[in-house]
């Protein structure tokens, strides 16, 4: 018996609200799942694309800062790349040609902020689309699976149900858990780079003309966010191995990314015989060779092409709806079908989690 | 922030069911049952299927009640689950953990799903887990732990909230002779020392009859008897035994002549009623006029294993 042994002694302190059970359950699970070596691994992995996307942001300002952006925009709208910032220079080329070939501008002021803005929107949704959806799902699909599966082979459920927490707190909790490394993956680099911009800038005024910057890649994580992590966690709840959830997850992403291109290949193949048709009969010109890192300049929406099946793919929904919100899309027949897609998974899912969650105190 | 346990709820009856019909599907699993766990230690015993588990979750407002309700301390169960879950310590049989915490994570884990603050949570779980006498053993993973030590572990995180019932599922299952013995104890403490309520349900019926104040034997869904072991284990009809040597026919014959009912069990003992106490004075006399030696003279008792079968016995009858 340790010496301190003071016997049995009652407790007389006040209790929190329910609702503490949430943070309860949601820094738990962080730390549990932070013993995942390979999840500390993904995480290193996941910040790193950041550091080419601040090369870029520190190309641009550069470019600002030294005067050759009149000479880089003519140079881009000729169709020629940008050196320095590797496959990012296509995004950057592409996006200074547009900004040339747009709106006629006042002032060179006026033209430098709205080149600029568009220069960072670009970046930053490339930024979210290409490098961080994937690794979210990666790092989600680590993590997610055993969330609530582990739970169900312990007999967990035992621990949270015969204390006063209900079925809502226990499910906050969970997503809360995938919320903050959705948080740590996306919202907190695109933050982080559009601060580096801003550092990089010649002028702390460069902050007040993209405020809105920020929030948008908030609202896109959010967007990515909701739908994943409540899909995962359905999968999670289905299931107390947390190998099938896994296997579930990554098939899920593969199966419909496939499904995507497969039906976007036939699209083009289609097109093409069409366009092949109309130079035979002169009507249309042949459109120009993309540029080297097509998939690149695609994620940061300088692709204009309507992708009509990107409502079957979650990764092609996610970046068609995150374009919408970085105001690069405006075209509802583009917007709409995937935003509804995204928006039947989180319900759908979210519906499975509930009744799967409430399942023993359901009996 | 919101009391540990509510003024107003401490003096009610622990708990009071009644008329609770359970049914899953068409098989009902509770039948009308209507009992009361007053403060001390009570027993909840009955075979496999009897009911027991049904009971323990319809106290805790886990499950949806066909019938009747389920009081704790004044507070219906089906309506407010979580504030009589705030009442109320379960350990359950089954093993249940968090795969990757320490023992005494473990316990701060229940603490703080109980609502205790953080650094009180810690402190409260290193508090009960010496009291259970856990040792360094605390800091292992739970999943690696003896079955003894997740025991304590499970215990503790059922008390580290000083709930004022307690409400425990087999729980000797799995531990050695002296565990046992420390854990009995400790529930002993619990009621007698801190005034806890303390529900035990079980199967083994030494552990009742060694620590619980009252009893609730339940079979094929319904309560079959309720009440104190002295109570339960009470004959029908008082009776006494008197064990001697010599003629106890012709003693028997006394009695009988002055309208005393005794019965001759063995060449050594006669089983005699007693409705009143003036009974004694005329069995000594008997015996002295017959001529047999008393070697003693005692009340009948039961033994509550033979009150246990004979009441699943009847239950099985009733449901055949």
């Amino acid at each position: 018996m340790p010496l301190h042994e003071v016997g049995y002694r009652g407790w007389t302190g006040r209790l929190l609200s329910p609702w503490a059970a949430v943070g309860v359950i949601a820094v738990t699970g962080l730390r549990l799942a932070w013993k995942s070596r390979w999840l500390r691994r993904a995480l290193l992995l996941a910040w790193s694309p950041a550091i080419f996307f601040a090369a870029s942001f520190f190309a641009f300002e550069q470019a600002v800062d030294e005067g050759r952006l009149t000479s880089l925009t003519e140079r881009a709208a000729r169709g020629g790349n940008l050196d320095g910032v590797g496959i990012l220079g296509t995004v950057l080329a592409d996006t200074l040609g547009r900004a040339a070939a747009g709106a006629e501008h006042a002032t060179e002021a006026e033209r430098l902020v709205a080149t600029r803005k568009l220069v960072w929107t670009r970046l930053l949704l490339a930024f979210m689309r290409a490098p961080q959806a994937v690794l979210l799902a990666v790092v989600i699909g680590l993590v997610a699976p055993t969330l609530i599966s582990s739970d169900l082979r312990a007999k967990a459920w035992l621990i949270y149900f015969t204390r006063p927490v209900g079925c809502t707190e226990y499910i906050l909790g969970k997503v809360a858990v995938l919320g903050a490394i959705v948080a740590v993956i996306t919202v907190l680099p695109a933050v982080a780079l559009w601060l580096a911009g801003v550092l990089v800038s010649p002028s702390i005024v460069v902050a007040a003309q993209t405020w809105d910057l920020p929030l948008r890649a908030i609202a896109a994580s959010v967007v990515l966010a909701v739908p994943t992590v409540l899909l995962a966690l359905a999968y999670s709840s289905l299931t107390a191995e947390s190998r099938i959830a896994s296997f579930a997850w990554f098939a899920t992403w593969a199966a419909c990314w496939i499904a995507h291109s497969a039906l976007t290949t036939a699209d083009l193949v289609a097109a093409t015989n069409d366009t092949g048709a109309a130079v035979a009969g002169d009507e249309e010109p042949p459109a120009p060779p993309p540029r080297r890192g097509h998939w690149i300049a695609r994620a940061a929406g300088l692709d204009g092409a309507l992708d009509r099946w990107a409502w079957i793919s979650p990764y092609h929904a996610v970046g068609a709806v995150q374009a919408w919100i970085f105001g690069i899309e405006h075209r509802p027949r583009a917007v709409l079908p995937p935003a509804a897609a995204l928006l039947a998974i989180a319900v759908v899912s979210a519906t499975v989690l509930a009744w799967r969650v409430a399942a023993p105190a359901r009996v | 922030m919101i009391p540990a346990a509510p003024v107003d709820v401490v003096d009610a009856l622990p708990v009071r069911a009644d008329g609770v019909v359970k049914r899953y599907g068409r098989r009902t699993v509770l039948d009308r049952v209507a009992c009361s766990v007053p403060p001390g230690i009570t027993g909840l015993v009955g075979p496999n299927g009897a009911g027991k588990s049904t009971l323990v979750r319809s106290i805790l407002g886990l499950v949806r009640l066909a019938a009747g309700s389920v009081h704790v301390f004044g507070v219906d169960a089906a309506r407010e689950p979580r504030a009589v879950r705030r009442l109320v310590g379960v350990v359950p049989e089954d093993e249940c953990t968090v795969p990757g915490l320490a023992g005494v994570e473990m316990v701060r884990y229940a603490a703080r799903l109980s609502g205790l603050p953080g650094t009180e949570a810690l402190r409260r779980a290193h508090e009960v887990l010496d009291w259970c006498d856990a040792g360094q053993e605390r800091y292992r993973a739970v999943e690696t732990l003896s079955v003894g030590m997740r025991q304590k572990v499970a215990f503790a995180a059922a008390i580290v909230h000083d709930p004022p019932l307690v409400i425990l599922d087999e729980p000797t299952n799995g531990l050695d002779p002296l565990e046992r013995q420390a854990m009995l104890g400790r529930l002993t403490t619990l009621a007698r020392d801190h005034g806890k309520t303390v529900l035990v349900s079980t199967h083994v019926l030494p552990d009742v009859q060694a620590i619980c104040d009252r009893v609730i034997v339940m079979a094929a869904g319904r309560v079959r008897l309720e009440g104190t072991i002295a109570e339960l284990t009470r004959p029908a009809v008082p009776q006494l035994e008197l064990r001697a040597i010599g003629p106890l026919d012709a003693c028997a014959a006394i009695l009988a002549r002055r309208g005393i009912e005794a019965t001759q069990r063995d060449a050594t003992t006669l089983l005699i009623a007693a409705r009143s106490a003036d009974v004694v004075p005329m069995i000594w006399q008997a015996a002295r006029e017959s001529g047999v030696a008393v070697r003693a003279l005692a009340p009948v008792r039961r033994g509550f294993e033979e009150v246990f079968l004979e009441a699943i016995a009847e239950a099985a009858d009733a449901a055949a």
